[in-house]
């Protein structure tokens, strides 16, 4: 990419972001929706590639389709109410479209399809764009709507998020796939609490953001885009690996590890509102999204090599230190002692 | 004047049928320029004038650039119209869409197919399009500025896209 033209598009970004977040009126949120996906969109064709372009062209008209879907939403608001405020979502049509406009943009599970496809094609770093800082200005919107949304629907688009996103992960050797699927699952998660606990759901975001980058980070580090490129990579850098085994953990939401916090805290919730029997599925749901994490894990920290290799551990491979890999690895391994501090920060 | 807004409306909705039903881009397009007409029509029957007249130019204008530089990428020998039995399976079963909307808007009823227009009953001298635009130059400068620099990413976007006559987006693969 010419050097010139990377500044603007992360400015974009950040420019798209903060005013999606921080806007009141509907159609400054949409003008930084459609700045962040024209950013984004260079971004994930950087390698131009065939693949990329068409990954590029698969993620620039779905998400097309869904912030017309956004402006369709809130015109029909506005034109029943006679006002944009995007706290002020009143009319039913409208919340309807929304719900299923900001499925589309974050890929819950009828509309799941574009995403897995669109991280298979984008660089490692990209992928770890497109599933943190891209989903957060529609969860934003989300959040803000969340006192109109239909909790039925909502409750549905979970579930059946943590069923397919588990499900449709089990076959992958990709690891940005099944990343993708992880981030379908988690969204999921996100989704079921958002109506009754938006704060919670808020926090699970943030928690799903430190652990994913720090597995994206992770994986870029040792260029590992399939199960058997994880395979051999115990030689170069096997405390990374080890780091790897416990982070994948963590997202999947084992106990003594930071993922088990938003899971807990999603199911006491859950619990509180008397959806016991959806809490309950949504947790099962949760064990086939762990059977991928488990074989990812496995396949990272692997006890009996597949191959034969001359050295132990090759000192001689350069392998210069990256600090935030550290710290994220860190907070996504040791934070559920925390949990009460930062349930009462967010 | 009814019948000549129901007449536009059902311009609108054909025309945009025409394009949906997938048809070539050759013949597409001509679907493109009979809604945007109609819309636009429709848009002055609502009493916004500038927007209309704004809307047809640029919206049309850019279109008809992007249509001629995509024929001149994609040369068809055999272009399919509206006659060939694929494209008329897509248009009947958008026609059933569309009946299926009409049929739907007309037991929720939350729309309403009367007349509406967009005009502030004798408030302001200014018509409210009109006083938009001045918003856009005074108070609304922000606004303005964004949306001049969300299109000016557009261009850097696609510039970013297209670069490089042999890794471009548009190349013979």
């Amino acid at each position: 990419m010419n050097p010139h033209t990377t500044p603007v598009l992360a400015i974009s970004l950040a420019l798209g972001t903060t005013i999606t977040i921080s806007s009141n009126h509907w159609v400054l949120a949409w003008t930084g929706l459609e700045i962040n996906t024209l950013a984004i969109i260079p971004l994930i064709s950087k390698s131009h590639h065939p693949r990329a372009v068409e990954a590029a062209t698969k993620y620039f008209l779905t998400q097309a389709a869904a912030s017309a879907l956004v402006l369709f939403s809130s015109i029909t608001n506005a034109w029943a109410t006679g006002q944009w405020d995007i706290t002020q979502l009143n009319h039913p049509t409208s919340c309807l479209l929304l719900t299923a406009a900001i499925a589309i943009k974050l890929g819950l599970v009828p509309f799941h399809f574009w995403f897995p496809e669109v991280l298979q094609g984008s660089p490692l770093m990209t992928a770890l764009l497109l599933s943190t800082l891209m989903k957060f200005p529609p969860l934003t919107l989300l959040l803000m709507t969340s006192k109109s949304l239909n909790p039925t629907l909502l409750t549905a688009m979970a579930l059946a998020s943590a069923a397919l996103g588990g499900w449709m992960g089990l076959n992958q050797t990709q690891t940005r796939k099944i990343l993708a699927f992880s981030s379908i699952s988690h969204l999921g998660w996100i989704a079921i609490i958002l109506v009754y606990n938006p704060k919670l759901a808020l926090l699970t975001f943030y928690l799903y953001t430190i652990m994913t980058s720090a597995v994206f980070m992770a994986l870029n580090k040792i260029k590992a885009l399939n199960l058997s490129t994880i395979l051999t990579s115990w030689t170069k850098t096997p405390m990374l690996n080890a780091t790897l085994m416990l982070m994948l953990l963590s997202l999947a939401g084992l106990p003594p590890l930071t993922g088990f916090m938003p899971k807990w805290l999603i199911i006491q919730e859950l619990i509180k509102q008397e959806m016991t029997p959806a809490a309950m599925a949504i947790a099962m749901l949760s064990l086939l999204s762990l059977f991928f994490y488990l074989r990812l894990a496995y396949h990272s920290t692997i006890t009996l090599p597949p191959n034969s290799s001359n050295h132990m551990k090759q000192w001689y491979t350069s392998k210069p230190p990256s600090t935030p890999t550290a710290i994220l690895a860190s907070l996504s391994i040791l934070l559920l002692p925390l949990s009460p501090m930062i349930h009462a920060i967010v | 004047m009814t019948y000549f807004v129901f007449f536009l409306g059902v311009c609108f909705v054909l025309g945009i049928l025409g394009v949906a039903s997938n048809p070539s881009p050759y013949y597409g397009v001509v679907g493109l320029v009979l809604a945007s007409v109609a819309g636009c029509g429709w848009l002055l029957s609502l009493g916004v004038s500038f927007v209309a007249l704004v809307l047809f130019m640029v919206y049309l204008g850019g279109m008809l650039v992007v249509f001629v530089y995509s024929v001149a990428l994609a040369a068809e020998p055999f272009p399919e119209a509206w006659g060939d039995w694929r494209v008329l399976g897509y248009v009947v079963a958008l026609v059933v869409v569309v009946l299926g909307g009409l049929v739907l808007g007309g037991f929720v009823g939350s729309w309403g197919f009367g007349v509406n227009t967009v005009d502030s009953v004798g408030m302001f001298v200014v018509r409210l399009d009109f006083s938009g635009v001045a918003m856009l130059y005074s108070r609304g400068v922000g606004m303005f500025l964004i949306a001049g620099w969300g299109l000016l990413l557009t261009l850097f976007v696609v510039l970013e896209l297209v670069r490089g006559l042999s890794r471009g987006a548009i190349r013979a693969v």
